[in-house]
């Protein structure tokens, strides 16, 4: 083989990357057990601890985009519907997306009593499914630690384009300078190499997420140190948005 | 009544009556908030700013669902109306011996409530997804499913905001089957139901009967229609 061939065949070659990015598969086979999705996504399978960390998370949101009682809101990665159950109670109208059904079967069950809700599921990493200009606020929390850095970036680009004008967003991640952060980041420390699962937490840092948002489009562009040693950062859709 | 070239005396005396409610109310919050600063207890009265502005927040809320279901209901009667005026205009045309045939049945005028069926475990799956947002006219759904307790399914309909939809079953799963086993008494777990999706928000319940006898809940959840923009 020529040295000339080189530059093409490196080019389309296909390593594989190990299942991280076959999101649907990974996260459908974390759904099949109630218990175990409840733990995949949350952390927790008790409804007391569910509500009271989605009653954090829900602190996070209105004290950096804000909520008002007349926002639709989109949740990217509802899993089953932990933060979706008490902020339905705070908005207008609450819609979970998701990429794995299995998920989204026990936010069904989970948010029956909540008829301002609206779940979707997603085919592929975007939100193709969900119409331009509708929605208040856009969120995405405990999740980018789960995407690699494309497709993280991919869903700041399409809540963008699902936002309203003057619509908020917010994402976020752990970082490895908080103790938080180093936990999370020493725990996947302890995988053996050949046996670290597709699911896997990976940072991001703060720059990575101003990136994202500045690259999208977004203005007033801020990056928050959370109290929960979680970094997020959030922006504005602009009001002339195209 | 306006007298000329001033304001109605009975709208003006309404308005001095209100300034002097505001200015009364304002008077009283100053005084309050004095009290409370007097007395050293700034907290105190924050606490009750924060519940005041809590009540706020959920009047606006509730008023805000109360508009989108005031909304949702002045396009049913805007959708009733066009339907009427459209039966209106086929009875009036000139009419052949086919005349009479172009007038569609009167709507309905919905089905009464239905109490909910109650809920069942079932091993299940929807190939169609019927978590999206609903763009046509109507969807099928298409899935598998048994009770945990092995009984039969003999029929499936979906509930949509009572309105009932029946399906088919019976259709061959092999797949599911190789998987899972034979199923005794659900050889071929398959189903399919239409339904139509009007605009809106629609309680969804996806629902089998047992050995023919009780109906169980399969799955609900909330479903979002909006019809594309033509």
């Amino acid at each position: 083989m020529s040295g000339s061939d080189a530059q093409e065949r490196w080019r389309t070659s296909r390593a594989p990357l190990g299942d991280r990015s076959n999101y649907k598969k990974v996260w459908e086979a974390q759904s099949e057990d109630g218990d175990v999705a409840a733990l995949a996504v949350a952390g927790h399978t008790d409804e007391a601890t569910l509500e009271l960390t989605a009653r954090g998370t829900i602190d996070m949101l209105k004290s950096t985009i804000g909520i008002d009682p007349s926002d639709v809101i989109l949740e990217i990665g509802c899993g089953i519907g932990r933060v979706g159950l008490p902020l339905s109670k705070e908005c207008l109208h609450w819609v979970g997306s998701d990429i794995s059904s299995g998920m989204l079967k026990h936010a069904a069950a989970r948010l029956a009593s909540r008829p301002n809700t609206t779940l979707v599921e997603l085919a592929s990493v975007g939100l193709l499914e969900l119409p331009a200009d509708s929605f208040d606020v856009v969120y995405c929390t405990i999740v980018f630690m789960h995407l690699l850095e494309w497709d993280r970036f991919r869903y700041v680009e399409e809540a963008f384009r699902v936002l309203r004008p003057g619509g908020r967003c917010y994402v976020d991640n752990f970082t490895v300078d908080t103790e938080t952060g180093w936990k999370i980041f020493m725990e996947s420390y302890a995988y053996l190499i050949d046996r670290r699962p597709a699911h896997i937490s990976m940072s991001s840092s703060r720059e990575e997420l101003r990136t994202y948002l500045v690259r999208a489009g977004f203005e007033d562009v801020k990056v928050h140190d959370l109290a929960n040693g979680l970094i997020a950062a959030t922006g504005r859709k602009p009001e002339s948005a195209p | 009544m306006s007298t000329p070239g001033g304001t109605d005396p009975r709208v003006a005396a309404l308005e001095a009556e209100l300034h002097g409610v505001k200015r009364r109310e304002a008077e009283y919050r100053v005084k309050m908030v004095k009290e409370f600063l007097d007395r050293g207890e700034r907290n105190t009265f924050l606490h009750i700013l924060q519940h005041e502005r809590a009540a706020l927040i959920r009047r606006e809320q509730e008023a805000s669902a109360d508009l989108e279901i005031l909304t949702r209901k002045i396009e049913e009667a805007e959708a009733r109306v066009a339907s009427l005026e459209a039966e209106l205009q086929a009875a009036r045309a000139p009419k052949g011996s086919w005349g009479m045939t172009a007038i569609k049945p009167a709507a309905s005028a919905g089905p009464a409530p239905r109490p909910m069926v109650p809920g069942a475990p079932f091993t299940y799956y929807l190939h169609t997804s019927p978590f999206r947002i609903y763009r046509d006219q109507a969807f099928t759904l298409r899935g598998w499913a048994w009770p945990e307790d092995g009984r039969p399914v003999t029929a499936v309909r979906v509930d949509l905001d009572g309105k009932l939809y029946p399906g088919r079953i019976g259709i061959d799963e092999p797949e599911v089957v190789a998987r899972y086993g034979a199923q005794a008494h659900n050889p071929k777990p398959g189903f399919e139901i239409t339904f139509e999706t009007p605009a809106g928000r629609h309680a969804f319940s996806l629902e089998a009967q047992l050995a023919g006898v009780e109906w169980r809940s399969v799955m609900r959840t909330t479903i979002w229609c909006e019809p594309r923009a033509r």
